[in-house]
């Protein structure tokens, strides 16, 4: 059955699929750089506050996956935000991460040197969020 | 009319007289500046097939209106003759500090002709210009040159672009170098300069650019920081420097390795690519006057065989051409050879394509060390790679055959080594790879220069790093097809050729949007540019140089890939995937009103405007 987007339940389904992702093992093994967040902005009534996604990454592993406020998720070494619907397109690999960053459509936080030369992993994170069966509370 | 000062002093240096020419408003208005007003000068007072190395093939060294304001991007300049590489219209365009200084000579640019009986350097000092001896300056490298005329004439204020030991000897691809790490490196204008025995340039003067609107013109000053500080391209170009794109372009296929035979290799991006550039070797960033991207870097290489003193880092274009394209992982030995490419006066992408034809003949047996004089020329091995640089530029043994770029090299050596020259018009590929952006392989097709990444802005729209709507492009490019480029491209140009000619920097113009560019214009001039009348000046200029080269002897039979591009790679992103260049030759054709033969036609030349005389020239 299809999980919400951005529920806790998602996120756990999330960690797995980043954790079963063998192409994400590979890309992933250099990333000793931290937590990466995901921002979704609000859009009610599918999301009514905008929330955080933490994925404390490392070595190819996702140890932890949670759902955060703005604030905390604020305060991870790297955070990415986007508007829902933009997250919306990542997830169903409509929009590139990296080409959405570039064009102002996801805005990043973070040392961006780290974040070019870890893009093969980024975007097999962004594989792995295209392996949950979602479902968009606004459809 | 402001922005510009309808003055370019034109220079005979068989006569040693000089003379001023102005234009009629309606040619800065349409052509804006530039090389749009250099292809129009050309087709006035030249044969079209005049030797490029002849005393009458001009040497114009052009600013744009824009040059000489205080606006990010605009410290740029143009130089344009026709090309000894190509034998079709030649241009490079170059930032650093010359181009503001020339136009606070009061002049917008200086058309060169003739030949000096010895080596000479021009003075140009607030619009007087003054022919003085270079006996002392010719054989010397282009950082020690530029270095001498600025103590000579005002080390704080003097301006200096000058060639190298290759301009002199007449290398095909020699650059003119501007303050060590900029150069007009394509399609030879370094050889012309050195053809007319031209050691230097150098500008003093005090004159300040009017513009027409201040206050619209301080408000956009004032947005486009805005935009580059809110923009992640000029954030990355900032931290990493043009080299940033490396290791995501090795994701999508767009890295030339090897001469264009191998698709992927993520040890080299990841030896070669910004993040490690920045790591090991950054000093500091550098910028162009009034820019505060500054994507330029200044590097060193502590020690070891490859040690650099601090002074220019290689860009993206050069970390490719004299690094995966020559399958060379040595980050250390890239930064010297662009050191030395920069000294010498070298364009490095033609020279490092060359060198990579020539290892490829190598290793295919085509040429052996007897042919080299004893240099074995193999991917990945470095040694060579400095012996045949110089050896090129001083035209010595085989660097004779290499210095005449890879398409005359190809048919001087013969053996089927045409096969292995990877050009389009007889310029050589930049390092942005068509197998995995078929656009670009269409751009290089009919770019007006030959094969050319600069004049029209493919690359950040195919690549996704801007959307623009509102001026027909679609929000998303399959970089793999070829269908729909066609009119991507033609947008690209019409939107990129002006940025060219007036003469903003391309990664400025990045983070702008479309309106952006003829407000910038209108503000600076007081011509009434809008969207539509600024991409009809990037089509007027497009048609303007494209019939110049018709009329050089370009045809659609020009209008090509080489053979190494419409062959596929076996691994990467861009595995299996090759252009189809009659798809996109056809679609093109179609949306920029190109005859079969090639030629612009006449209803595309009348819509235009402006075109008459080229449309006579071509027409009768
Ligand atoms: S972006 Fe780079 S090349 Fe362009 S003007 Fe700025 S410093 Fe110069």
């Amino acid at each position: 059955m299809s999980i919400p987007f951005p529920s806790e339940e998602w996120i756990k389904a999330y960690k797995d699929a980043i954790n079963t992702n063998p192409a994400y093992k590979t890309a992933g093994a250099d990333w000793t750089h931290g937590v990466v967040a995901l921002v979704a902005k609000a859009k009610p009534p599918a999301l009514p506050q905008d929330v955080g996604i933490w994925l404390d990454l490392a070595k190819g592993v996702c140890y932890d996956a949670k759902l955060v406020t703005v604030e905390e998720a604020a305060k991870a070494p790297f955070c990415i935000t986007g508007e829902y619907d933009r997250w919306k397109q990542v997830i169903r690999k409509e929009l590139d991460p990296i080409k959405g960053m570039m064009q102002g459509k996801l805005k990043l936080k973070g040392d961006l040197p780290t974040i070019v030369r870890a893009v093969k992993a980024s975007q097999e994170l962004v594989n792995s969020a295209g392996m949950v069966d979602t479902a968009f509370m606004d459809e | 009319m402001k922005g510009n000062w309808n003055r370019i002093v034109g220079i005979d240096l068989g006569s040693g007289k000089t003379h001023d020419i102005s234009l009629p408003e309606a040619v800065w208005r349409d052509l804006i500046g530039g090389s749009g007003v250099g292809a129009w000068l050309f087709m006035q007072h030249t044969a079209p097939k005049t030797d490029p190395l002849a005393p009458e093939n001009p040497l114009m060294i052009l600013a744009g209106p824009i040059v000489g304001t205080t606006l990010a991007g605009s410290s740029r300049f143009a130089v344009c003759a026709r090309s000894p590489l190509t034998g079709i219209w030649g241009e490079g365009t170059c930032g650093g500090n010359f181009g503001p200084m020339l136009k606070s000579c009061g002049v917008d640019g200086l058309y060169i002709t003739g030949r000096a009986a010895s080596p000479v350097y021009l003075f140009v000092e607030d619009g007087k210009v003054s022919i003085r001896d270079a006996a002392d300056l010719w054989g010397k490298d282009t950082y020690e040159t530029g270095d001498m005329l600025a103590k000579r004439h005002d080390e704080k204020r003097a301006r200096v672009i000058c060639i190298g030991p290759a301009g002199e000897n007449l290398i095909k691809y020699a650059n003119i170098n501007n303050d060590k790490g900029d150069v007009i490196g394509r399609t030879g204008m370094g050889a012309v300069m050195g053809s007319k025995k031209v050691k230097a340039v150098v500008v003093l003067g005090t004159q300040k650019v009017q513009v027409a609107d201040q206050a619209a013109y301080d408000a956009i000053r004032k947005d486009v920081l805005e935009k580059i500080k809110n923009s992640v391209p000029a954030d990355s170009l900032h931290s990493m420097g043009t080299d940033a794109s490396m290791d995501l372009g090795m994701m999508t296929g767009d890295i030339p390795i090897r001469n264009w035979s191998v698709g992927e290799d993520f040890d080299l991006s990841a030896a070669l690519g910004g993040p490690t550039m920045t790591e090991k070797f950054l000093v500091k960033p550098a910028a162009c006057l009034y820019c505060t991207i500054a994507c330029k870097r200044v590097m060193k290489v502590a020690d070891g065989p490859f040690a650099m003193e601090e002074g220019p880092g290689p860009e993206y274009e050069t970390c490719c051409s004299l690094g995966t394209g020559l399958h060379n992982k040595n980050a250390e030995s890239v930064l010297k050879a662009n050191e030395l490419a920069n000294k010498l006066g070298m364009d490095t992408i033609t020279l490092g394509s060359t060198l990579a034809f020539a290892m490829d003949c190598f290793e295919k047996g085509i040429i052996n060390e007897k042919d080299t004089g004893g240099v074995r020329l193999r991917f990945g091995e470095v040694d060579g790679v400095f012996k045949m640089m110089e050896m090129i530029a001083r035209r010595d043994g085989f660097g004779d055959v290499l210095a005449e770029g890879s398409r005359a090299a190809a048919a001087r050596i013969g053996k089927g080594a045409s096969d292995l020259a990877v050009h389009v018009k007889g310029l050589e590929l930049p390092y942005h790879d068509p197998h995995g952006w078929h656009g670009m392989g269409l751009a290089y097709m009919m770019s007006t220069r030959g094969a050319c990444h600069l004049q029209h802005l493919v690359h950040p729209i195919e690549q996704g790093m801007v959307f623009w709507d509102g001026v027909g492009l679609k929000e998303n490019y399959d970089g793999q097809k070829s269908e729909g480029k066609g009119v991507l491209v033609r947008i690209a140009e019409d939107l990129g050729v002006p940025c060219n000619a007036m003469v903003l920097c391309n990664f400025v113009a990045w983070t702008l949007y479309p309106p952006d560019f003829p407000a910038i214009l209108k503000a600076v001039t007081g011509f009434d540019y809008d969207i539509q009348s600024y991409l009809g000046c990037g089509a007027r200029i497009w048609l303007l140089k494209r019939g110049l080269s018709n009329l050089m002897g370009v045809t659609s039979r020009d209008d090509v890939l080489p053979p190494k591009i419409l062959a596929p790679y076996k691994e990467g992103a861009a595995a299996g995937s090759v252009p189809d260049q009659d798809v996109l030759r056809k679609e093109y054709y179609k949306a920029r009103g190109i005859e079969a033969d090639g030629k612009p036609s006449k209803a595309a030349l009348d819509a235009a405007g402006g075109l008459d005389e080229m449309a006579k020239r071509l027409y009768g």
